[in-house]
């Protein structure tokens, strides 16, 4: 596998959200405006990237028996750097996401990326392994969030761009639209991808 | 096989104290930052704009023995606070102190914002026990604002007191003279 078909990977075939359909809690939980799923989505792009290089960079000095604990306190490590640098750099921010930034630590795409791809290969794979597999989860955050702060707010960005006459889709911002408005989201991209394959067939 | 579990504990020992270490930094080098921006989260922009405007904090003033001083010789004064704007510019000073004179239910606790001319930036009401709808009207801008903009070098003898709450008033005035005087006796 090339080095970009490793990165495309991540971001189509094998999206940790729309493909593998994991780590949906936190996806669901925050997307309700777009400067919150993009905050999250970054958040998680260091969190995977840097776990991933480093793993792969101990895996002949981790042993096999104690693999797991040892991805923990790595992804945990991780996590908390992101947590501390975005408490003090980035604070209304760190504020809107909560709980979910400490949260990416068990977040089972960061896992199971170390278990899967970066405890097997090497530092430059496993680092474009993270960054792909953290800009698909990126790419179906903004895709939803911005459908959510759309529909549910009449905003993007903060900036109105629906007109006045508008009523807010209350319920796009709500749990029960998160699962709603995902569920539509994913069926969308199976269709799509379903068309083009059949096409190529 | 004891030897096995030996390696296996001290390996997973080493990652952690690594990951501790650098969190361990990571935590000094960003906790300074973290308590302002708790703190400013605590202060209601509102109360910051009330007293001083354009403040977006108010932080400890510098000099703690010169606060300590005042808390020894003034027995109604309760803190001295340096406010700052956005690009952390001292805007001025606020004296945070108890009313001398009592109210209707007891002292009123004010802030006083000074600014760096010596004029009266602003006044919050912190706490109080008056009377609502009576003495609490001296919460209200309509009341303090007539305190805005004199001249923080000496006392305020003349006002306005709302009529029929003269009471609240005067325990009102009283807190804003304290400010003034621990203004013109220490900071001036």
């Amino acid at each position: 596998m090339s080095k970009f078909d490793i990165f495309k990977n991540g971001v189509t075939k094998e999206n940790p959200i729309l493909a593998q359909q994991v780590g949906m809690c936190a996806t669901l939980a925050i997307t309700t405006s777009l400067i919150n799923g993009v905050g999250m989505g970054v958040a998680v792009i260091a969190v995977l990237t840097g776990s991933n290089i480093v793993i792969s960079a101990l895996r002949k000095f981790i042993p096999d028996e104690v693999r797991i604990p040892a991805f923990v306190i790595i992804i945990a490590a991780f996590t908390t750097i992101i947590d501390l640098v975005m408490h003090a750099y980035t604070f209304e921010l760190y504020q809107a996401l909560g709980v979910f930034i400490p949260l990416i630590v068990v977040n089972c795409i960061i896992l199971a990326r170390a278990e899967a791809f970066a405890f097997s290969n090497g530092v430059l794979d496993s680092a474009i392994d993270g960054l792909g597999m953290g800009v698909g989860y990126l790419v179906a955050m903004i895709l939803l969030s911005s459908i959510r702060e759309i529909l549910g707010n009449g905003t993007i960005l903060g900036f109105s761009i629906l007109p006045e006459s508008y009523e807010p889709m209350m319920m796009a911002v709500q749990p029960p639209g998160a699962f709603i408005l995902l569920g539509l989201l994913i069926g969308l991209v199976n269709y799509l991808s379903n068309r083009k394959n059949r096409k190529k067939a | 096989m004891k030897n096995n579990y030996v390696r296996l504990g001290g390996i997973l020992f080493i990652i952690a104290a690594i990951s501790a270490g650098i969190l361990a930094w990571l935590n000094g080098a960003t906790s300074d930052l973290i308590a302002k921006n708790e703190a400013m989260a605590s202060m209601d922009p509102a109360v910051l704009e009330a007293v001083m405007p354009g403040a977006v904090m108010f932080n400890e003033y510098e000099d703690t023995a010169l606060v300590d001083k005042i808390k020894s010789e003034n027995d109604k004064f309760v803190d001295l606070l340096t406010a700052v704007d956005a690009s952390d510019n001292q805007l001025g000073n606020v004296v945070r102190t108890w009313s001398t004179v009592s109210g209707y239910g007891g002292d009123m606790e004010l802030f006083v914002g000074v600014s760096t001319e010596g004029k009266i930036t602003g006044v919050n009401v912190v706490t109080h026990s008056e009377t609502s709808g009576l003495g609490s009207r001296t919460t209200e801008p309509e009341f303090w604002s007539q305190f805005v903009g004199k001249d923080a070098g000496e006392g305020i003898t003349d006002f306005d007191a709302i009529s029929g709450v003269t009471k609240s008033s005067n325990s009102f005035l009283s807190a804003v003279n304290n400010a003034i005087s621990i203004y013109s006796e220490y900071l001036k």
